[in-house]
């Protein structure tokens, strides 16, 4: 099985890329002491496998609690890289997983999901 | 003496709404253990969700800015360094307020001012409008974070920002920043 699987701790969520499903999974907190130590190597590969993915069928779930703006940063490219990947002809599905009661977050999924041209776009309360 | 010396300087604080003070070196660590302890406080508070979640967050932004930019620091021995600053959390007329303070080359405080001058003249669609042109360029020469950070603050404070400068000698100032919830 080709799966990456980082755990969450206090301040960074939990990552599972399952590469074999196309299913990928960020979920928790995200204030790292530093963003690109820990984002770097997974979004590498992520990145590195889906520019040459075709004719596929993608699922990436975001789930946040909270996180900051450096956060915010790897998010915005997440989002572009993903709209990239739907605009070459893959079937992309960006759900935006969030509290029912947290406005905030909402409001956040939905500034991040409105650029998104090529890719579906799912705000889920939970 | 001893009692009373400490006791005015607690008095102090909280004449001016002070919940909480920090002042010293700070560390991510630091940064983790407050913020746990922030939100603990918070969470059995009467402030609603989504303020003292904006609380917290701007707490972040402050203190991960003393930790990235104060120019008060120290390298230790194992290249870990220290930055130096003051951090507090407080109330006063039924807002909460989140007010951090570092020391600052005397050189950035022009290009400091100007980008906050800009981020408090923004309305709410103004700072939307920010936050995105900024989190899609590229990250700023000397940003060790994403340079996103006063705008994130700016748009979580919903009574404002306010920020200030104190000259300390001619290649050193103090800066503050304060922002209202």
């Amino acid at each position: 099985m080709n799966t990456l699987q980082i755990n969450t701790t206090e301040r960074s969520p939990e990552i599972f890329f399952d590469f074999d499903n196309n299913n990928f999974i960020i979920k928790g907190e995200s204030y790292p002491e530093d963003v690109k130590e820990f984002y770097g190597p997974p979004l590498t590969k992520l990145e590195d496998y889906l520019n040459d993915l075709e004719d596929a069928d993608v699922r990436f779930t975001f789930e946040f609690i909270y996180f900051n703006s450096s956060t915010a940063k790897i998010l915005m490219g997440l989002f572009e890289l993903l709209d990239e990947v739907a605009e070459r002809g893959n079937t992309v599905s960006v759900i935006w997983v969030y509290e029912e009661d947290d406005d905030n977050m909402e409001e956040l999924g939905e500034e991040f999901g409105e650029d998104l041209e090529h890719a579906t776009f799912i705000m889920q309360a939970q | 003496m001893l009692a009373e010396t400490m006791m005015n300087f607690r008095n102090q604080l909280q004449e001016q709404g002070i919940a909480f003070c920090y002042c010293g070196f700070m560390t991510e660590d630091l940064l983790l253990g407050i913020g746990n302890t922030i939100k603990r406080k918070l969470e059995h508070s009467e402030i609603d969700k989504k303020k003292s979640k904006s609380v917290f967050s701007i707490f972040v932004e402050q203190m991960q800015n003393v930790i990235r930019y104060s120019a008060e620091r120290e390298t230790q021995v194992d290249k870990a360094e220290l930055s130096y600053g003051i951090v507090s959390v407080g109330e006063s007329d039924g807002q909460v307020f989140v007010t951090c303070g570092n020391v600052i080359e005397a050189n950035d405080v022009p290009r400091l001012k100007e980008g906050l001058d800009k981020i408090k003249s923004l309305d709410k669609k103004g700072l939307k409008a920010l936050w995105k042109e900024t989190l899609k360029g590229e990250t700023p020469e000397g940003s060790k974070g994403a340079g996103v950070g006063f705008i994130d603050i700016a748009r979580r404070a919903e009574g404002g920002i306010e920020f200030d400068f104190a000259e300390i000698d001619a290649s050193r100032s103090f800066f503050t920043i304060k922002a209202f919830i």
